[in-house]
């Protein structure tokens, strides 16, 4: 399967990226998909424990089945007013 | 209940907001909500916020603020705007109006929907010094 992955806010400095792609296995969990992005970019490590978590414009938990084609996003608390 | 909402870059014009108000004969309290942009944040002195918003999910998440308002309090309507990109020192970056019969659900309905913003809604700002 095919997921999009979005930053925003300062974690795209973080990462150095707006966005990417990964392919991963059927099944693939959002919280799994967030641990491989912390192994690979260890500032986002740094910040997993403040992390929001969401997939198309819904927020979701960890356990949420990844399904192919879903873009998932990352981001810190947000700020808005 | 009513609704209104804008995310968008530009200039909030609270006089003309105030002119576009309607309100049925029912409705007994219209409060209004102007966030501004202070010159400190934090230890800094700076010259404007700049805001960044996930569009479709700040308005996907409002949305679902504005149908919980809709169970909890009888309120009529609700206009909502909130700025992206560059907003200057004393410029408005969220202004929201909401009406009701009564003040007391349109002071807690207003003072909700800010504070679950402040929550869920995918905005964020950077200082511009």
């Amino acid at each position: 399967m095919t997921i999009t992955v979005q930053f925003f806010s300062y974690f795209k400095d973080l990462t150095g990226i707006d966005e990417l792609t990964r392919d991963v296995p059927d099944g693939c969990t959002l919280g799994k998909l967030h641990d491989d992005l912390c192994a690979e970019y260890s500032k986002l490590q740094e910040m997993s424990r403040a992390t929001l978590l969401a997939v198309g414009v819904d927020y979701q938990p960890r356990e949420f089945v990844l399904s192919d084609g879903d873009v998932v996003s990352l981001f810190p608390p947000v700020q808005g007013g | 209940m009513k609704r209104s909402l804008a995310i968008s870059p530009d200039f909030i014009d609270e006089a003309e907001l105030i002119n576009a108000r309607s309100a049925s004969d029912g409705m007994g309290a219209v409060i209004y909500f102007s966030g501004i942009v202070r010159a400190q944040e934090g230890d800094s002195t700076i010259s404007a916020l700049d805001y960044e918003a996930f569009q479709q999910m700040a308005e996907r998440q409002f949305e679902l603020i504005f149908d919980a308002i809709e169970k909890k309090w009888p309120i009529e309507s609700i206009r909502l705007i909130h700025r992206t990109g560059v907003v200057k020192v004393n410029e408005s970056s969220l202004w929201v109006e909401v009406i009701a019969p009564h003040r007391g659900e349109a002071f807690e309905a207003c003072q909700w929907l800010i504070d679950e913003m402040k929550r869920t809604v995918t905005i964020w700002k950077k200082p511009v010094e």
